[in-house]
């Protein structure tokens, strides 16, 4: 800088070399000492307020003169924002800042003295707004060589920044990057200007897709299991009071219940529902879609109402979203198998229908139906449908269970021989409806089930939409069914693990301990990957101060 | 060193060689059977890739046991241990249940007739049933 000042005025050079005494001997400065010359000129002529004490107002002066110099000069300082010195940072907060100012109402003097170097336009245009405005503000150029004090020109920075900003919206967006390093360093607030104002908002298409399908027919179905809720209210009750309820105690209302049912068209859909639940409840607590939880309540009402001592549990846990009868662990999985192997079979039949219609009444006969017609298929029912369901890991257990559900079947054939005809009408008539109401989130058809179902159910619809969200591309409501299903099933692998898991250790409490084994079984935790590493990846703040052990003060460890 | 680490990489190599080809042979024979059984052949590549999917799950298996004992806060491996880790297969399951209520018995039984040794053996008198007892037991 002093190689170049000497050139034009005296005066406003030495002013500058002493305010940049400091600064760097910048290369590109040098080329442009010839140049300075001229600017230098230009502004002795154009500033007229030049060393009134106030090294800012010569700046000023200066900058107004030869603002484009200056603006080249910038971005020369910018260039060497490397060195990164108080002076350059000033510089570089300068160049960003608006020109205008309050006080001058050309821009805030521009750092740098830049001998200015005059630098082509190019970084002009490319520093940004910020440095073009200046032109539009005040036409003359002017240089911006001296710095001012730091602290006058932060705060003029700020000021007429604010007020570029309030005048200009957004023209700092264009700030070259160094400007945005030496703002950030040198003052928070100049950042504020100096980045982009522009949040860039990320808009994300995918948000606003798929918004819930949500049939009109929903009230029809609505009220036909409000109706048919009605006519098992009792049934539905006992399941809720008694997860395990026994079979025979429920059979007989599913006897009483089965007659009124069959009037009611969504049979089907509660076919279809009861399938779903079943397929999904047997396991479990998680009855993922409403459907099938509600379904899983007349499901297992019907089963139990043939089967006979069969599983209550099934229809109990159906009912239930707890993992309460999974205490039984085998059996009732077994049990649930056999549910689901009838409720598959008896979807296979239905077809996957509304499920939004769960109520047991309908479903018990709708079921029965169904495992009439399939007959002995039923057997393999569980099989089959555990595989058409992609609940291969359901294979086994459905074969054992196979044996019990087609005595059941038999003997459902037996009992519901008559019945059949007068739903199938039924449902034959409600199956044109059911097709719309597949996709159904939950509807808390029955009163007693529904505070239970409803929340796994939804909880299971938003993972798929989830799912469809992340995919990216439109899906098929087959397709997200399935996706349904898999999930319920997976939750239902889970929490038979975590059960098994905690009982293996001699609790009835599921502790970390026994996800963490889980986790080692799934390969997520290894030798070099911890739990605990885990959690502080995945988990929020809140989380990872519940789950791993902090010491606080007062010699308290916190959870442990 | 580094050779020691590499003749005892070797070692385990080699020896992990010989169990594979244990179980390929296992393997080989059951398959023989089955095919006799159902009529239908069976491709090398089919045997080979049996016994390597058996081996591999062996290994799973004893990682898996393993970490059930340590999750049961001991050191040996039980019955219990096993049938967790069969829980997923119910047909294999109750077999495995068969069988371990099984070797509950016999051991049972045994405890009993030791029992009654000891308790025989308090008195000289029994002696002679007690070795007839024994005999017979075993």
């Amino acid at each position: 800088m002093a190689d170049h000042n000497p050139d034009g005025d005296p005066t406003p050079r030495t002013l500058l070399r002493r305010v940049l005494d400091t600064a760097d001997p910048r290369t590109p400065r040098r080329p442009r000492s010839a140049r300075a010359g001229a600017q230098r000129a230009l502004l002795e002529t154009a500033s007229s307020r030049r060393l009134s004490g106030q090294t800012k107002m010569i700046a000023k002066g200066r900058s107004r003169g030869a603002r484009s110099i200056g603006r080249s000069a910038h971005v020369q300082a910018r260039g060497h924002l490397e060195e990164q010195t108080p002076r350059t940072l000033l510089k570089n907060i300068l160049l960003t800042a608006p020109e205008s100012s309050i006080l001058m109402p050309e821009s805030v003097v521009k750092p740098v003295p830049a001998p200015q170097v005059v630098q082509p336009s190019r970084r002009e245009s490319s520093r940004g707004s910020l440095e073009l405005q200046l032109p539009e503000l005040e036409p003359s150029t002017t240089l911006a060589p001296g710095l001012l004090a730091p602290g006058r020109r932060k705060q003029r920075l700020r000021l007429s920044m604010f007020q570029q900003g309030v005048d200009q919206g957004l023209p700092l967006s264009q700030e070259p990057q160094g400007n945005a390093d030496a703002s950030s360093l040198t003052s928070s607030l100049n950042l504020t200007f100096a980045t982009p104002l522009q949040p860039q908002s990320v808009q994300r298409p995918g948000l606003a897709r798929r918004p819930p399908a949500r049939r009109a027919v929903d009230v029809g179905a609505f009220l036909r299991d409000l109706r048919d809720t009605s006519l098992a209210p009792p049934n539905i009750v006992l399941e809720d009071t008694q997860p395990f309820s026994q079979p025979t105690v429920g059979s007989p209302n599913v006897y009483h219940s089965l007659p009124c049912t069959p009037h009611t068209g969504a049979e089907d859909a509660e076919q279809a529902a009861g399938r779903r639940t079943q397929s999904s409840g047997p396991g479990l607590q998680n009855n993922s879609p409403g459907k099938p939880a509600q379904f899983l309540a007349g499901e297992a009402e019907e089963v139990d109402a043939f089967a006979l001592g069969f599983l209550s549990t099934s229809s109990g846990v159906s009912g239930e979203d707890e993992v309460e009868p999974l205490h039984n662990g085998v059996e009732e999985a077994e049990k649930k198998m056999e549910e689901e192997g009838v409720s598959v079979s008896e979807m296979e039949a239905t077809g996957a229908q509304g499920p939004s219609r769960a109520e047991e009444p309908e479903g018990h006969t709708q079921v029965t139906e169904a495992e009439g017609s399939q007959g002995t298929a039923e057997a393999e029912g569980p099989g089959a449908s555990s595989g058409d369901e992609d609940a291969s890991s359901r294979a086994a257990s459905p074969e054992s269970a196979s044996s019990t559900p087609e005595s059941l079947q038999a003997g459902r054939h037996h009992q519901f021989p008559e019945p059949a005809p007068p739903p199938g009408a039924a449902v034959l008539s409600s199956e044109p409806t059911e097709p719309l109401l597949v996709r159904r989130p939950p509807r808390p058809r029955t009163t007693g089930p529904r505070p239970r179902q409803d929340p796994h159910k939804a909880g299971l619809s938003h993972y798929v939409k989830l799912f469809s969200f992340f995919a990216k591309m439109p899906m098929e409501r087959k397709a997200l069914e399935m996706v349904e299903k898999c999930l319920d099933k997976y939750f239902q692998h889970l929490c038979d693990d975590l059960e098994v898991f905690a009982a293996h250790a001699g609790r009835k409490t599921v502790k970390p301990e026994d996800l963490e084994l889980l986790m080692r079984r799934q390969g997520l935790v290894t030798d070099q990957v911890s739990l605990h590493v885990l959690v502080e990846r995945h988990l929020p703040l809140e989380y990872r101060q519940l789950l791993i052990p902090c010491a606080y003060s007062g010699n308290s460890v916190f959870p442990a | 060193m580094e050779e020691e680490g590499e003749t005892e990489e070797q070692q385990r190599f080699s020896y992990q060689q010989r169990l594979k080809a244990a179980v390929h042979y296992t393997v080989g024979c059951l398959c023989e059977e089955v095919a006799l059984d159902k009529e239908m052949q069976f491709s090398k590549q089919t045997i080979a890739a049996i016994s390597e999917l058996t081996f591999r799950q062996c290994e799973n298996f004893a990682k898996d046991l393993e970490m059930f004992a340590r999750h049961a806060k001991r050191t040996t491996i039980n019955t219990e241990d096993v049938k967790l880790l069969a829980r997923r297969s119910n047909s294999l399951l109750k077999y495995i249940t068969d069988k371990s209520e099984e070797i509950a018995q016999i051991n049972v039984e045994r405890k009993a007739q030791k029992k009654k040794k000891s308790e025989d053996g308090s008195k000289n008198s029994r002696e002679p049933a007690e070795a007839g007892l024994g005999e017979s037991e075993n």
